[in-house]
């Protein structure tokens, strides 16, 4: 023990304290404690979403799936002597950084839960909604930080595809289409965040996203469309994806329809859980 | 410093805090006994704002946990060693404290030094942790903000007897700088050890409260081990003066406060070789006053 009583009459000038121990009176001066800053509880949510060793897999698993989609690429273009723009390549790297990272958000607010660790985090800050807000604003920075890299990586295979087929290096990379692309990822990011909040239990957030961002569009929403007047009408309101696929095909007009659509889709993924689960977090009392 | 007033809490009709009212003071440590499920943990969780309270006030310091700015600077809280990411290291758990509670680096190494987990340790990966080294760790967690308040929950479980010792000396070091500590035990014996004043509490209610002394003549006496060199004399000196005498191990257990015996083997001229007051008595109060919620009924006393 360095100074126990010390931090007693710490700050709190001018307020006339009583020389603290001794009667059951003894309160503290809270005057000079300044709060816990925003920016601290974000920087110890990031930290704490890459400190642990499934944090640290899941980001060697995302740096490898990322090398794989480049040597794909490079291949393809290099057998084929596809001419292939910063814009392609740079779609083609989202691809393998929307598979695992989505894991990030979700356990960042269900480990808190399963691992039991919200006993401290909650005792540490117990206005909660600031807690979830720093973890939010953690997620999106990641979110962000992986596609700057993906868009590093993908400058560097365009020269590279360039060099192998001896075209031109294309850089061009509109700004529609990686806002895009960023914004994507960020909705993503958030229905994972707001169906954690709302389940608060790892396996089963991990398995409802995977399952409604990746499982049905690939495997049930696309064939129903295929086939069914009624799926062709429905889909689009009820999932991301189709719903976010009309702004990315540069050929479709892109009209209230759609931005109806897209808005239906945002409201039943990531508005609706994200309240409920808000809801939950605030009012759950973590065991 | 710490003030709990008609404090309850009920899950769907179940009382679980029974309108609990008591303070803690500084320079003291408080103990809180009860059986499993008695309401100890419950209380401790609403003092720190992670369950709200059906009725009634928890404050410490006079304030309202909530309202505290940084409240890891001046409460220090342990409620479960083993609830910490198993993935993480200690240091880091550390680290990652003394980071929102915006405390220089150098003080993980104090705390670690402080509970004395080594470098080496503090590498590891929390799973590989035992209890007993949760608990350092999570006191060291606990005392990183350099807190005037310490809230510990059952501190001492999975402690050898030598990390019990360490922890008295720790906690009484701390109070008597002034600290606050309120600790929960179900072990009488842990709690009597350590604690300069208890809070017995049973069925969500408190059922008695003081120092050991106190409780036990609030309990009706004490109860004596007596050893002789001539036990058979002593004996019956002892039930001449009216006094109940059971066979204990080499010697009796006697019915009586120990100056009593010890006054009649003087004028007996009887040479005692073990005079000593029966602990049983605090062990039989506590299995009286909380045995509504026991689970497993006592019939014949305490052997424990």
């Amino acid at each position: 023990m360095t100074s126990t009583a010390a931090t007693n009459s710490a700050g709190g000038a001018g307020v006339p304290m009583q020389p603290a121990p001794g009667g059951s009176h003894a309160r503290f001066d809270v005057a000079g404690t300044p709060r816990i800053t925003f920016g601290r509880l974000v920087a110890v949510e990031w930290r704490k979403m890459l400190d642990t060793r499934a944090g640290f897999w899941l980001l060697l698993l995302t740096g490898v799936l990322l090398l794989i989609a480049v040597g794909l690429t490079l291949l393809v273009v290099g057998l084929n002597d596809f001419e292939i723009s910063a814009n392609d390549v740079s779609q083609i790297l989202t691809i393998p950084l929307s598979l695992l990272l989505p894991v990030f958000p979700i356990t960042s607010v269900t480990s808190e839960w399963s691992q039991r660790s919200g006993l401290v985090t909650f005792t540490l800050e117990p206005h909660r909604l600031r807690v979830l807000l720093a973890k939010l604003t953690a997620v999106v920075l990641l979110a962000l930080s992986t596609i700057v890299i993906a868009i590093a990586l993908g400058a560097l295979t365009t020269v590279i595809a360039a060099n192998i087929t001896g075209n031109d290096v294309r850089w061009e990379l509109e700004g529609r289409t990686l806002g895009l692309l960023v914004l994507s990822q960020l909705l993503y990011f958030g229905m994972a965040f707001a169906l954690a909040t709302l389940l608060l239990y790892t396996p089963a957030s991990i398995a409802v996203f995977y399952v409604v961002a990746l499982l049905l569009p690939f495997m049930v929403y696309s064939v129903l469309y295929g086939f069914f007047e009624w799926a062709r009408d429905l889909i689009p309101w009820i999932d991301l994806q189709f719903a976010f696929a009309p702004f990315l095909d540069s050929t479709q007009n892109v009209g209230a329809k759609e931005i109806g659509q897209l808005s239906s889709a945002i409201f039943l993924w990531i508005v609706l859980p994200g309240v409920l689960g808000m809801r939950r977090v605030l009012r759950a009392e973590p065991k | 410093m710490i003030s709990v007033q008609g404090l309850t809490k009920s899950y769907s009709g179940f009382l679980a805090v029974d309108d609990v009212t008591f303070t803690c003071e500084p320079g003291r440590v408080t103990g809180f006994l009860g059986p499993n499920g008695a309401g100890k943990t419950t209380t401790m969780r609403v003092m720190v704002g992670l369950t709200p309270a059906t009725r009634g006030t928890t404050t410490i310091g006079g304030h309202q946990y909530q309202a505290i700015p940084n409240p890891g600077r001046h409460v220090g809280v342990l409620l479960d060693a083993s609830a910490q990411h198993a993935g993480r290291t200690g240091r880091e758990v550390l680290h990652l404290g003394a980071k929102v509670m915006g405390l220089p680096d150098s003080r993980v190494d104090e705390m670690l030094e402080l509970v004395s987990l080594s470098q080496e340790e503090a590498k590891r990966r929390i799973r590989n942790y035992s209890l007993g080294m949760r608990q350092r760790l999570g006191i060291a967690h606990a005392l990183l903000g350099d807190p005037q308040v310490l809230i510990l929950d059952e501190p001492a479980n999975g402690l050898d007897p030598a990390g019990i010792r360490w922890m008295r000396g720790l906690l009484k070091g701390y109070a008597e700088q002034g600290g606050t500590v309120l600790l929960s035990s179900h072990l009488l014996n842990e709690v009597e050890l350590i604690a300069d004043e208890m809070i017995l509490i049973g069925h969500g209610k408190i059922v008695a409260r003081g120092d050991k002394k106190t409780l036990l003549a609030d309990a009706g006496g004490t109860g004596t081990h007596v050893t002789s060199l001539d036990n058979a004399a002593l004996r019956a000196a002892l039930t001449a003066q009216g006094m109940t005498v059971a066979v204990a191990g080499d010697g009796f257990r006697v019915e009586a406060p120990p100056v009593e015996v010890g006054k009649v083997a003087a004028a007996h001229q009887i040479v005692l070789a073990d005079l000593r007051p029966a602990d049983g008595g605090l062990e039989n109060l506590f299995l009286e006053l909380t045995s509504q919620t026991q689970r497993d009924q006592f019939n014949e006393g305490a052997t424990a």
